[in-house]
C-alpha cells in the first residue's frame, strides 16, 4: 500500500496534535484536578429546603477544609436563592448547588463556573475568586416559561 | 434510431503523469492545521485565565 509522503506528513501532524491536546487536558484533569463539576451525591429534591446545607443558602466560612468558604445555592423555577451574594476577593470557595424541581443551569458569566443542576443531585465546584467585580449568574438550561428571567449575582469585593 | 458506430471504439490509453501535484493541498491543510492549533491554544489560555 503506497502512501504519499505528504499524506504521511499530514497524518503525522494530525496524530501529533491530538497527542499533545489529550496530554495537556489529561494532565490538567487527573494531575491538576480540573474536572467537570459534579459530586455524584444525591439529595431528595422534595426535601431540599430541610436538608443541610441547602436549608441555609448563601456564603458560609468553613474551617478545616481545603477551601475557606462554602457558597450554597438552591435553584427553582424561576429563581436562585440567594438572589445576590458578596464574596471576598481571593477567597477559595466551594460552590454547591442543587435544583428543587427541573434541570437548571448555573453559569457565572465570564468565569469557568458552569454546571448543570439536576434535581436529585448536588453539583459542586471549587474555585478562587481572584478578580474583583460583579458577575451575573444565569440559567443556561431551558427550564420553562421564566427561564430567561432566572438570574442571580456574585459581587467579588475587596 | 441511434447512430451506430461505424467502427469499433479504440480504447484510448489513459495517460498517467508523474503523479498529481499535492503541494497546494499540503499547504492548504497545514493552514487549516495552524488555524486549529491557534484556536485551541487560544481557548485553552482563556480557560486558564478565568476563575
Amino acid at each position: 500500500m503506497h502512501m504519499h509522503k505528504f499524506e504521511k506528513a499530514w497524518l503525522g501532524f494530525g496524530i501529533g496534535a491530538l497527542l499533545v491536546f489529550l496530554t495537556v487536558i489529561g494532565v490538567s484533569a487527573f494531575y491538576l484536578g480540573n474536572q467537570p463539576p459534579s459530586c455524584l451525591a444525591t439529595i431528595d429534591p422534595e426535601k431540599v429546603d430541610t436538608t443541610a446545607p441547602f436549608n441555609e443558602p448563601g456564603l458560609k466560612k468553613v474551617e478545616g477544609k481545603e477551601w475557606d468558604y462554602e457558597l450554597v445555592f438552591v435553584a427553582s423555577a424561576f429563581n436562585y436563592n440567594p438572589g445576590e451574594v458578596k464574596v471576598p476577593l481571593g477567597a477559595k470557595v466551594k460552590v454547591m448547588a442543587t435544583s428543587k424541581d427541573v434541570v437548571h443551569g448555573f453559569e457565572v458569566a465570564g468565569t469557568n463556573i458552569n454546571m448543570m443542576l439536576e434535581p436529585g443531585y448536588i453539583s459542586e465546584l471549587v474555585t478562587t475568586f481572584d478578580k474583583p467585580g460583579e458577575y451575573l449568574i444565569l440559567c443556561n438550561e431551558y427550564c420553562g416559561i421564566g427561564h430567561h428571567m432566572m438570574s442571580s449575582k456574585i459581587e467579588v469585593v475587596e | 434510431m441511434a447512430k451506430t458506430e461505424l467502427q469499433e471504439k479504440t480504447n484510448t490509453k489513459i495517460e498517467t503523469d508523474e503523479g498529481s501535484n499535492l503541494k497546494g493541498t499540503l499547504a492548504s491543510v497545514f493552514l487549516l492545521g495552524a488555524f486549529l492549533i491557534v484556536t485551541w491554544v487560544g481557548v485553552y489560555y482563556l480557560y486558564l485565565d478565568r476563575f
